[in-house]
């Protein structure tokens, strides 16, 4: 499985020409937007790791494009990818059992965002994302599930000290419509339900980071995210918290950060840690981002 | 922090030293000599000093120009020819949105911009910052300029916070002048 990530990233290290923007956080998005018929190639790369009870890692990929169709409105597009590897953990309903792959396709996004107050020009930045999710693997147990999601998302971005010091915070919710497929040979009693699943998802998040040397930025985000559906209303919320490191230069970036959950509440598990959510989320994340510019 | 796994080690050990290589080669596109030229063809000779900017100059230069100056102390070169003062050769640094953009001013001694040089600009995009339709909108303006973006100052896309900072960073050359220079 680690062969096979490292075979992609460096796929993309090698086989692109190497010019850049900048993306400072690893989960926290900035409101600016690309120049007009400018082109980025960003590969993301997530490692998921840690539930408490028995052993649990994922790795998500987004490999996408971004181009400015104009000087307010840029479009992406990404494919995903999945591995897992889990064992030793059964959740009545969320997790059937032990699974392990390595980097399968998990889906695609489209996305547009416009850009109303450059953060430069306007000194206050407002952009809103909006995006088309489709996935066939599920985040989580890393079985089959068609999932379809829209998303809308509000950016905004303050320059402080000239523009050393950049603030920004989103706010966005998603509508989800789900379905799984059937398992063959679950555990006795297991719940697995197939019928359609409506889901709705707020998150709140904020980040700041300081250039401390030129092209290198240091920074902390947070993100809070709350889940709801019809069966249970409320489903999960959690915190996370984190810094980021990012260096931005004239012909590439990149973005690591480490997301550690804070808090966490909603459906839990017997013989989880107390005050985190870790059916849907994890004790920590670490996100490693790369952005190529064409 | 728990273990880094080796997706992440592995690209950083091999971006880290293209990082290294990648600042070892910014572009510089003109020398400080080679500016001086450009800006006062005339002139027979510069001298250098240095201005030592007190706190209360400082906070001066704040609010005529409305950002603050960094650094305490202003390189400057008085330009001459045959004895007489041409204007100020003023060299600085504002932050672009990944390094230190620098560029040079000249002012006339009346506290008018006569004109301005990119030295080194090493961004991704707005590579047009260096062209002359761009620096030409700073030429003759004066303290009495609104220096505002995308109003008397065009905005160039995509290098939005550097066009906005060299513009912030005229007028304060311009204030520096007032504050600090000798008008004669």
């Amino acid at each position: 499985m680690r062969k096979t990530l490292i075979a992609t990233l460096l796929s993309g290290l090698f086989t692109l020409p190497a010019h850049a923007d900048e993306n400072l956080f690893g989960y926290i998005k900035g409101a600016e937007v690309l120049p007009d018929g400018a082109l980025e190639f960003y590969q993301v790369v997530t490692q998921r790791s840690d539930k408490g009870v028995g052993k649990y890692t994922a790795y998500n990929t987004e490999t996408e494009l971004e181009y400015g169709v104009s000087d307010r409105f840029t479009v992406k597009g990404a494919l995903k990818g999945q591995a897992i590897d889990t064992s030793g953990l059964l959740i009545d309903a969320y997790m059937p059992g032990d699974e392990k792959y390595g980097l399968k396709f998990q889906g695609v996004e489209i996305a547009g965002k416009y850009n109303f107050l450059s953060p430069a020009l306007d000194d206050f930045g407002l952009s809103v994302t909006t995006g088309l999710d489709y996935l066939v693997l599920d985040p989580h147990s890393g079985r089959d599930k068609d999932t379809v999601s829209i998303d809308l998302e509000l950016e905004l971005q303050k320059y402080f000290m000239e523009g050393q010091l950049i603030w920004a915070a989103n706010f966005g919710t998603e509508a989800t419509r789900a379905k799984r497929k059937p398992i063959d040979n679950l555990p006795e009693d297991f719940e697995w339900p197939t019928g359609m699943e409506v889901e709705i998802e707020f998150w709140a998040g904020t980040g700041l980071s300081y250039r401390f040397v030129p092209n290198w930025f240091i920074g902390v985000e947070t993100l809070y995210e709350t889940e709801y559906e019809t069966e249970v209303a409320m489903e999960r919320q959690s915190l996370f918290a984190g810094p980021s490191l990012h260096y931005g230069g004239a012909d590439y970036w990149f973005t690591l950060t480490y997301f550690d959950q804070i808090s966490g509440g909603g459906e839990g598990f017997d013989g989880q840690p107390d005050g985190l959510h870790l059916i849907e989320k994890t004790e920590q994340e670490i996100r490693f981002k790369l952005g190529l510019n064409f | 922090m728990r273990n880094i796994p080796g997706f992440i080690t592995l690209p950083l050990a091999l971006i880290t030293p293209a990082v290294i290589v990648s600042s070892a080669h910014a572009e510089d596109y003109l020398s400080i000599a080679q500016a001086q030229k450009v800006l006062f063809p005339n002139a027979s000779i510069f001298l250098e000093s240095a201005i030592h900017l007190s706190d209360e100059q400082r906070k001066q230069i704040k609010k005529i120009a409305g950002v603050r100056q960094r650094n305490p102390i202003q390189q400057n070169w008085r330009a001459e020819q045959d004895g007489q003062l041409l204007g100020y050769f003023l060299v600085d640094d504002v932050i672009g949105k990944h390094e230190f953009i620098s560029y040079a001013a000249a002012i006339s001694p009346d506290g008018k911009v006569i004109g301005i040089e990119i030295l080194s600009y090493r961004e991704t995009h707005g590579g047009q910052i260096r062209k002359p339709e761009w620096r030409q909108y700073f030429s003759g303006k004066t303290l009495n300029d609104k220096f505002k973006l995308n109003k008397d100052i065009p905005n160039i896309s995509g290098a939005t916070l550097s066009c906005r900072n060299v513009t912030d960073g005229v007028k304060r050359l311009l204030a520096i002048h007032k504050i600090a220079l000798p008008q004669a």
